[in-house]
């Protein structure tokens, strides 16, 4: 426990001064902002003409009533999304910095064990994830308020925010999987790369019917409506989604562990 | 006291034999210089000792224990630096040695103030990493390797980016810490002359083999001496030295090289030898092998005589 706290608080540290934090946070709340204009200009078709290609882009998405459910549930899908690409670009700098910094071999040889460094690394993703998913969350419901969105019922924002949670906790689970790559290429692109593969495979397979049972399209189906066909989660999604972080994390393990570090 | 050893440490990557085999025994007390040239091995071999890299065949041991990468009690003892000395770049010199100091362990918090002091880093203590001089950054690594005050210090290449004022003071800190504090100090360089100033002990590495192993004190008598003579006539004085029995080469400026290691020793012979015979010498100049031209001899790169 000594060593695991003593390793998450340089993890902390390494985090000082550094401009990502602050990108990070400044994305997830760029989004709910766009996503509170969008809306916005739905209410307000007049605006679709003076606000030019802004304007064309809200009339196409089809966002529905301006009302808080499809509000809240745009969001969701919003974050099944965005969550996708910003938990992995958090995920692939934890990570990748050490070896695009050279910091790496300075971590190697220390009273330490390499596990804890990882799982400090791990634990720092979360905190940092959830934080930005509460950024996320709470910045769409001032910018909602703002806009004057309709409909609001604690009932409702209780039970999305439930959705909303689970969704940002399933997507965070697929983050160890980003840190395998980010460690096994020393570096930031084949993890990015890999996001972006993921996400639009995940797509692909929403298309084919087949997203219950592709771990990366799990968390964007959460949220969905009983009764949409080819988009019910069943017990084997869960399966495949917690195998999906479980190989991911012991992959980053072992690969810290056992690996030449050159 | 064997502090550190190795026992036929071997790397290979597919078919490149990286480390090839190599002993070596380094004591409690010893500054062993560890040369060779640049893919020699060295960087492999130091890593394979601090449990970075894990050797294909043979081991690496620490006062006695194996090293490997869950044997972290090892490293409390140690301190080490591996090639060219990175850090957190957006963090300032003291917070990159305090995240040092808490992987460490060390209660004491001014530790990073005493080692920023000894190693003459205090005006750039609030300076970002990214913005250090490659010396600074040299200076910060070493900080980092000697901030728990170990017994061992590994060390590769650690004068690399020192500037001459830099390297006189590195090079006495390491005396100082091996003779009056008893560290022992394992280092690497790719410059004989430089290493020799302050290393015990020298091995000598290419091509992944350790081809030789060495006491500091006897290096100058593994130096090679030649002897040149020249007279106004050559030929002659030539004919005479061989006439007298000495085995003779040729440099490549036509001087005549005199082989024989009496004559090496005691060119006075050769001198009065041809003052007797009518061939006074124009020339007569016993030239020692430096260090660097050794160690090229020694890795066999470069030839001995004509």
């Amino acid at each position: 426990m000594k060593i695991l706290k003593a390793t998450f608080v340089t993890e902390l540290l390494k985090l000082r001064n550094s401009k990502i934090v602050w990108i990070t946070f400044l994305f997830f709340l760029f989004i709910p902002m766009m996503m509170g204009l969008m809306f916005y200009i739905q209410m307000h078709p007049e605006l679709i003409e003076k606000l030019g290609i802004i304007g064309t882009k809200a009339s196409l998405l089809k966002l529905g009533k301006a009302e808080w459910p499809a509000f809240l549930g745009f969001l969701i899908q919003g974050m099944a999304g965005i969550g996708l690409i910003g938990f992995g670009f958090v995920t692939s700098w934890v990570f990748g910095r050490e070896f695009s910094d050279r910091t790496m071999k300075d971590i190697l040889a220390l009273p330490v064990l390499r596990s804890s460094i990882v799982f400090s690394k791990f634990i720092v993703v979360g905190i940092w994830c959830i934080l930005l998913s509460v950024v996320y969350f709470v910045f769409s419901l001032i910018f909602g308020n703002i806009i004057g969105i309709t409909g609001w019922s604690s009932k409702i924002i209780s039970q999305n925010t439930y959705t909303y949670s689970m969704t940002s906790l399933l997507t965070i689970l697929l983050c160890p999987a980003v840190a395998f790559f980010a460690s096994t290429s020393r570096g930031y692109l084949l993890p990015m790369a890999f996001v972006i593969l993921t996400m639009i495979m995940a797509n692909f397979t929403g298309i084919l019917g087949l997203g219950p049972y592709f771990p990366w399209a799990i968390p964007g189906l959460f949220g969905v409506a009983e009764g949409s066909a080819g988009m019910q989660l069943t017990a084997v999604s869960y399966i495949i989604l917690f195998s999906t972080s479980a190989v991911g994390l012991v992959g980053t393990l072992a690969w810290w562990r056992f690996a030449d570090h050159k | 006291m064997e502090i550190i050893n190795t026992e036929n440490l071997t790397k290979y990557y597919k078919n490149v034999h990286a480390v090839d085999g190599i002993s070596i025994s380094v004591n409690k007390g010893e500054i062993y210089g560890f040369l060779g040239l640049n893919g020699a091995g060295k960087t492999t071999t130091i890593r394979m000792l601090l449990g970075m890299i894990k050797p294909t065949s043979g081991s690496a041991y620490i006062k006695s224990k194996r090293v490997f990468a869950d044997n972290i009690e090892l490293w409390k003892n140690v301190g080490s630096l591996v090639e060219v000395p990175y850090s957190y770049p957006d963090l300032t010199v003291r917070e990159n040695l305090e995240i040092i100091r808490r992987l460490r362990f060390i209660p004491d918090k001014s530790s990073v103030d005493q080692i920023i002091d000894k190693l003459q880093i205090g005006a750039y203590s609030n300076r970002k990493a990214k913005n250090l001089s490659l010396g600074n950054a040299q200076r910060l690594g070493l900080a980092k390797a000697l901030i728990h005050n170990p017994e061992i210090l590994i060390l590769d290449e650690p004068t690399n980016g020192l500037d001459p004022a830099g390297i006189h003071e590195i090079r006495e800190m390491f005396n100082d810490l091996a003779l009056n504090q008893g560290k022992t100090i394992f280092i690497s360089s790719h410059i004989l002359g430089e290493v020799s100033r302050f290393a015990t002990r020298i091995g000598i590495i290419h091509e992944g083999k350790l081809i030789q192993e060495i006491d500091t004190k006897e290096l100058d008598k593994q130096c090679q001496k030649r002897l040149f003579v020249n007279a106004d006539n050559a030929q002659a004085a030539r004919a005479e030295l061989i006439e007298n029995g000495y085995t003779l080469g040729e440099r490549k400026d036509g001087v005549t090289e005199v082989l024989d290691n009496e004559a090496i020793k005691h060119p006075d012979i050769i001198a009065t030898m041809l003052v007797n015979s009518g061939f006074p010498p124009t020339l007569l100049q016993v030239e020692e092998e430096d260090l660097e031209s050794y160690f090229l001899r020694i890795i066999g790169m470069k030839g001995v005589t004509k």
